[in-house]
């Protein structure tokens, strides 16, 4: 929640991605840090989202089809498909 | 040195972690649905990545900085992100330069101790190091 955070990704994975891309040649540190917490939003906002379909299936469980929901229904997921 | 996007995958107790404290208490989640978020996450980053570039070559800039990856986040459609992340970014700044000051305090320290006035290099400069808490501001990425 905001800039509270328990969970952190640390920054040398999320570095290795930026580095894939071989159209970037450069990217400063603060760069790497708004993606990582980028990605920790992303994947709260995913799971939340898929979610919904398990408790429609009155489920406790998460499972792999919810997220397949999600992606489906939600337009900012499409880059997923 | 191409990679594809399933070998750089985020670590699975973090990704865990973020899914729990996201969900309420006492749910669950399967192990495939844990994986197929951690490299939704991975692609994630990387398509974030390629939008933050294309500003930051709009900007003529080979840099890609913290605005870049905001703009990205508009035009990803994740609006609702940026100001969490302006937060965040916020506490990120103040604790790296608290950071810088301590070692320049105890640069200082160490100074007066030697009675040495000379001394060799920047505080601010580790370039070696390939740490996740990395001194420096720009880092160099081989393509």
């Amino acid at each position: 929640a905001g800039a509270a955070r328990s969970a952190r990704l640390p920054l040398a994975r999320v570095k290795a991605l930026v580095k894939a891309d071989p159209d970037v040649s450069l990217a400063s540190q603060e760069a790497v840090f708004v993606l990582a917490r980028a990605a920790e939003l992303f994947v709260e906002t995913i799971a939340k989202d898929a979610y919904v379909y398990a408790q429609q299936g009155k489920r406790k469980t998460l499972q792999r089809k919810d997220l397949d929901n999600a992606i489906e229904a939600v337009d900012e997921f499409a880059f997923l498909e | 040195m191409a990679e594809r996007p399933e070998d750089l995958n985020l670590p699975n107790a973090v990704i865990t972690r973020i899914i729990k404290e996201a969900l309420p208490d006492g749910v669950n989640i399967s192990k495939e649905a844990r994986s197929a978020i951690s490299r939704a996450a991975s692609v994630f980053v990387l398509y974030a990545t390629s939008c933050a570039n294309n500003f930051a070559m709009k900007g003529k800039r080979k840099t890609l900085n913290a605005g870049d990856v905001l703009s990205a986040m508009e035009e990803m459609e994740f609006q609702r992100f940026i100001a969490p992340l302006k937060e965040s970014l916020e506490v990120y700044r103040r604790e790296q330069k608290g950071k810088k000051e301590a070692r320049k305090d105890k640069d200082r320290k160490t100074d007066s101790e030697e009675q040495d006035k000379s001394r060799e290099d920047d505080n601010d400069d580790d370039d070696e190091r390939m740490e996740e808490e990395e001194q420096n501001d720009e880092e160099e990425v081989d393509n």
